[in-house]
């Protein structure tokens, strides 16, 4: 156990300075001065700690919804947040093409339109709440189409590249997205006995004494609250929050007390390295770094199934 | 005996549906009471509502407090339930279920030995198969120290020796002074266990007695429809078509 907590930390920190130096030119951290030190330190730690804790979020969030809805398929977009926030974020385009700031601000309006609708649904069971989710998430997705279609061609591009994750402007500041990733991860661990209890099921977590209509109200309203977050700072990143838990499952069994955690770090660290990639690899040009996050991350964890399962 | 648990006027209803109403009946310390009946007539539902696990109809008294289904707390203290096998979707190995009762490694190592489930610690929940599954929850059940047991067919799963282990350790904990309320579908079981009896007959009629005065051919071929036979203290099927 000490040892994966060591390769973790040391991995964290490798991806950490690789994803300082990574980018249309090669910077060593350790060796920067001048114009590379003002490259190094405002361009790319702002947006290097932006995907730490992006990326942390939505694993954070995956793990929750994922013992929330007692489903392994569950991610944070399950519920229709993501959906309800692109919306919002295209609408919030629509209304002022030349404006990151009202982009953002539409996401976020949208995400919390989208959380309170679910919450409607927070006394359903389990399976009857994935339903409502899946559904609203359908609706978001035909309003976001009907949006996109009435879209003037030269916003699309701009669309497209935030509902494929972006990273490069993020307009919510980095000190507000790093206490988030610190205060979820918190109440994840004050939470975390009563989410083992919750992997039992809700009738058995019950019978062992948790109050399972607070804690599903309260998870709910966590994790969408996180995913509001990374979805606003970020754009729509798929693939970490579904990901993520389970690979760390795989590698430090299901307690929450230790998968929380890792999840955090192992969001941040695989969102991080995408986005290193994403600058890097047709530089000075950015791929979107959904499709990063998807393409490293879909190897290694079939690699771990395959392992595990023989 | 003092009773631990009043049940007064009680109203059981399941999908709008009232199966019983009007059942009342006192559980009491260091005794066993068997819940028999068809499928449907409302066992399940009548233990979850002794547990505080659905909202019920009527007055439900436990050690001397008016049961509230949301104060989990005090209820966690008091009693104990054993329902379906849990999911095994993320993994939990069997010494982490047991643990998250709470108890320190050491008891978890010795209640595994009663139903041998010491090889299983480390294993996953979802590599065993449904009897070594009851067996984790039967010991996950024995770590709870309350002075309420409430189970739900114990049994099923369950290979002979391991029935037999379950029904003596019901006994032993019994005349340790537990009260015990088991749903059982084996007529065999009940007999060598129960004290009492609540015979639900899913069209709307309960009553509870004595297992004496209840358990004959007459009342229970009438409970379950099906004609009885007495061989020495047990009552049979004929299974001959």
């Amino acid at each position: 156990m000490i040892l994966k907590w060591t390769l973790t930390l040391t991995i964290l920190i490798s991806v950490f300075m690789l994803g300082l130096g990574m980018g249309d030119q090669w910077i060593n951290p350790l060796n920067a001065s001048g114009q590379d030190a003002m490259i190094l330190w405002e361009l790319r730690l702002p947006r290097l700690l932006t995907a730490f804790a992006v990326g942390g979020l939505l694993a954070l969030a995956g793990a929750w919804f994922q013992v929330l809805l007692g489903n392994p398929l569950a991610e944070p977009y399950v519920l229709g947040v993501a959906g309800s926030a692109s919306a919002g974020a295209v609408a919030g385009l629509m209304l002022m093409p030349d404006s990151t700031w009202v982009m953002s601000a539409g996401a976020f309006i949208g995400a919390w339109l989208g959380i309170i609708c679910i919450m409607f649904f927070s006394n359903l069971g389990a399976n009857r709440m994935l339903l409502a989710g899946v559904v609203l998430a359908a609706f978001w997705s035909a309003i976001l189409a009907l949006l996109l279609a009435l879209l003037p061609a030269q916003g699309l591009f701009r669309a497209f590249s935030w509902m494929m994750g972006d990273l490069s402007h993020s307009d919510l500041p980095i000190s507000l997205l790093l206490l988030a990733w610190v205060g979820s991860l918190l109440c994840g661990l004050l939470l975390s006995r009563s989410l083992d209890m919750l992997l039992l099921g809700e009738r058995h977590a019950e019978a062992l004494g948790v109050n399972i209509k607070r804690l599903r109200q309260w998870l709910l309203l966590l994790a969408s609250v996180v995913t509001a977050l990374a979805v606003t700072a970020a754009g729509t990143i798929g693939f970490v929050g579904l990901v993520v838990p389970h690979l760390m499952r795989l590698l430090f069994g299901s307690l929450h007390r230790f998968i929380l955690p890792a999840s955090a770090m192992g969001g941040g660290i695989l969102l991080m390295l995408a986005d290193a990639m994403a600058r890097t690899v047709i530089a000075p040009a950015e791929l979107p770094v959904g499709i990063l996050t998807a393409m490293m991350g879909v190897p290694v964890f079939l690699f771990l199934l395959l392992r595990r399962s023989q | 005996m003092t009773a631990l648990m009043t049940l007064e006027n009680i109203s059981v209803s399941r999908a709008n549906k009232v199966l019983f109403s009007h059942f009342s009946c006192d559980i009491k310390a260091g005794e066993i009471t068997v819940i028999l009946g068809p499928n449907g007539a409302g066992k399940s539902s009548l233990l979850l509502a002794m547990a505080g696990l659905i909202p019920v109809n009527g007055h439900i008294e436990c050690i001397g407090k008016t049961l509230c289904t949301d104060d989990r707390k005090s209820i966690t203290q008091k009693l104990a339930w054993q329902g379906d096998l849990p999911p095994t979707e993320f993994g939990l190995t069997v010494e982490q279920r047991l643990g998250l009762i709470g108890d320190s490694p050491q008891a978890i190592q010795s209640i595994a030995l009663v139903f041998d489930i010491i090889s299983l610690l480390k294993r996953s929940l979802a590599e065993l198969s449904s009897g070594e599954r009851q067996r984790v929850e039967l010991s996950a059940l024995m770590l709870r120290d309350v002075p309420i047991w409430l189970l739900d067919e114990p049994t099923s799963h369950l290979d002979l020796k391991h029935q037999v282990c379950c029904m003596r350790m019901l006994k032993e904990e019994a005349s340790k002074g537990k009260s015990i309320v088991v749903i059982l579908h084996d007529l065999e079981q009940a007999y060598a266990i129960s004290d009492h009896l609540i015979l639900i007959n899913g069209k709307g009629d309960v009553c509870v007695g004595s297992r004496d005065d209840l358990f004959n051919t007459k009342v229970l071929s009438k409970l379950f429809g099906v004609t009885l036979m007495q061989q020495n203290n047990v009552l049979l099927p004929n299974y001959a078509v």
